[in-house]
């Protein structure tokens, strides 16, 4: 039986109608924060089941072009897309249940703001799954604009508002060098169409190419102003430490995946015979990321401002794997992909976590404010240091498979200089991370007083996450029968190959 | 044909790069805001111009999509403009220093 083309798009619908009908609610007196989260829960969980429904019944590999007469092929849902859906629906759905408690403490965050956070899901979902240039610019759009308001949402706050107006200046003007890189392709190839770019590409090849690199390479700066790779990554610091640390959770985790989603869309369908010329300036971009975010986050006091400098060099990380690709693709690629994974359930476990224990009055910025915190909340603790394990590589954790990945990759395809920088930045990542468990641990508290209570759902669900990255690292050596690590890297690779289906 | 299209590419690249400077070098937040819309418009140009040259239907569509997403933009601009003078009494950027100091607090 042939299946509907709208199965095809279920999720994609539910996040979008799911974030009109609460913009609807918003406005009535009686719709309060908890019926706010809960209907958004509700609509996330039917997109997260309907994905993965179309992941279990449409088979290993598939590619299909829903409504391709309305839509002209614009929207693709293949295994690729799907996997990233499962993931951004995923970071939405806990970045709720983490953050409940926060939104309800502070009196700024009203039903509005599940509506952007439910935006911002369906342009991330848009743009894995755009199959042309302006389409994934409105899916940027979509994403961005929304996070620059649920950044700016507590304007009593003037940090909050000043990183929203800083977001939304410095995101604009990448968003335009997006635009001109689809025009300056659409000027050389007289297409938008992802694949037909690819088609012109190849058949042209020995023609000049100037023009196609000189707008991939304004595509380029955009990828990589939005992960904040090295020239430019200064506003990610005042941005993430600006927001509010559930929105901070939410843009570390999600945003990266979505825009490295696309742009390996792009770069492996369309510019994969060009790919070389860019080859020696991601070996600098990678060497002076990597150092410069290390570097920010050794001399961080805040753990906030430490973790935002630490993703900088995760995107460091992901980069090598980037440039890996190539030679034996298929490896590098779904190392990027797994270690999206990895690094999502890290980021969003460690920032939800702080999140958590700010939520109360009293709070913990620096790393003096956590002297001696395993002496009070031994287990919340014992979490934050599964995170810190995790982020720094240490085996055992999902966060050491991921950059064992990556590195094999950097290798294989005779990188072995940026492996050697890569490990050199694990090496001095230990330091930032150990003295956070070394500051919980090994001092006493001076006073005691200030216990945050557990209360809410919040524990449970970063427990949930925390076992997940054990989990992740153990594999199912302990567990037979039990879907382990290597589900994940199986269905990467399947989801790297579904990109080349035609 | 290719001159007129070379003509009006040059003229949309340079409105794109005084929007560029303005962006850069302007304290004012609201010249800022309208120096992007410039090189939004730049880029229209360009579109509308090449769909001339290859007589499709195409670029002009695209055009008006970016005059969408650009009003959904400058929604967000003109409303955190206004939220940011209530605050300052002031349109200058300098003024904004919050974030870079060091002892920020939560």
């Amino acid at each position: 039986m042939q299946t509907p083309d709208i199965t095809y798009l279920l999720p994609l619908f539910f996040v979008g109608v799911g974030a009109i009908l609460l913009m609807i609610l918003s406005t009535f007196k009686n719709i309060n924060i908890k019926k706010g989260a809960i209907a958004s829960l509700v609509f996330l969980t039917l997109a997260i089941v309907s994905n993965i429904y179309n992941l279990n019944t449409l088979g290993d590999i598939y590619s299909v072009y829903p409504f391709s007469d309305v839509f002209n092929n614009m929207i693709v849902v293949d295994t690729y897309a799907s996997y990233f859906s499962t993931i951004l629906i995923l970071g939405g759905i806990l970045t709720i249940l983490i953050g409940l408690h926060y939104f309800q403490r502070r009196k700024e965050f009203t039903v509005e703001f599940f509506s952007l956070l439910l935006f911002s899901v369906f342009g991330m979902m848009l743009l894995v799954h755009a199959n042309e240039l302006i389409t994934a610019f409105i899916a940027l759009e979509i994403a961005s604009i929304s996070l620059y308001i649920m950044i700016g949402f507590e304007k009593v706050i003037d940090k909050r508002i000043e990183a929203s107006y800083k977001y939304l200046v410095l995101g604009s003007l990448a968003g335009v060098f997006f635009l001109l890189g689809s025009s300056f392709i659409y000027g050389a190839t007289g297409t938008t169409s992802i694949g037909e770019i690819g088609i012109f590409v190849s058949n042209n090849i020995d023609s000049n190419m100037s023009l196609i690199i000189l707008g991939g390479t304004m595509i380029l700066i955009t990828f990589l102003f939005k992960i904040a790779a090295f020239p430019f990554q200064n506003w990610a610091i005042d941005v993430y430490d600006g927001a509010s640390l559930p929105v901070t959770a939410f843009m570390a985790a999600t945003f990266k995946a979505a825009v490295f989603g696309f742009i390996l869309r792009l770069v492996l369908v369309d510019f994969d015979l060009i790919r070389d010329f860019w080859d020696d300036m991601f070996v600098y971009i990678i060497i002076f990321t990597l150092a410069y975010g290390s570097f920010l986050a050794i001399i961080q006091k805040s753990l906030k401002r430490m973790l935002v400098s630490s993703s900088i060099v995760h995107t460091g990380y992901l980069l090598i794997a980037f440039v890996s690709i190539g030679v034996i693709g298929e490896n590098a690629a779904s190392s990027i992909i797994f270690y999206l994974v990895a690094y999502f359930l890290s980021a969003l476990g460690a920032f939800g976590l702080i999140a958590y224990i700010s939520s109360e009055d009293q709070l913990r910025i620096t790393y003096d404010d956590f002297r001696g915190f395993s002496h009070i909340r031994p287990y919340m603790a014992a979490m934050l240091s599964v995170f810190m394990l995790s982020l720094a590589g240490i085996p055992s954790t999902i966060g050491f498979i991921g950059k064992f990945y990556i590195f094999t990759g950097a290798i294989e395809s005779g990188n072995e200089i940026l492996a050697i920088v890569g490990i050199t930045a694990t090496f001095v990542s230990v330091y930032y991370y150990f003295k956070l468990i070394a500051v919980m641990y090994f001092y006493r508290s001076p006073e005691m007083t200030d216990v945050p209570p557990l209360k809410g759902i919040a524990p449970l669900v970063i427990a949930v996450i925390a076992l997940m990255i054990i989990w992740g690292g153990i594999g199912n050596t302990l567990i037979a029968y039990f879907p382990g690590v290597d589900f994940l890297i199986d269905m990467a690779k399947l989801s790297y190959k579904s990109l080349f289906i035609l | 044909m290719i001159d007129s299209l070379l003509a009006y590419i040059t003229l949309a690249m340079i409105l794109f790069s005084i929007g560029f400077l303005g962006v850069v070098s302007r304290k004012n937040i609201f010249v800022i805001y309208m120096s992007i819309e410039l090189m939004l418009n730049a880029i229209n140009l360009i579109f509308v111009s090449l769909g001339r040259y290859y007589e499709s239907m195409q670029p002009q569509v695209i055009a008006m999509i970016i005059i969408a997403i650009a009003a959904a933009e400058a929604a967000v601009f003109l409303s955190l403009i206004v939220v940011l003078y209530r605050r300052k009494k002031s349109l200058n950027s300098d003024i904004f220093t919050i974030l870079s100091q060091k002892d920020s607090h939560e």
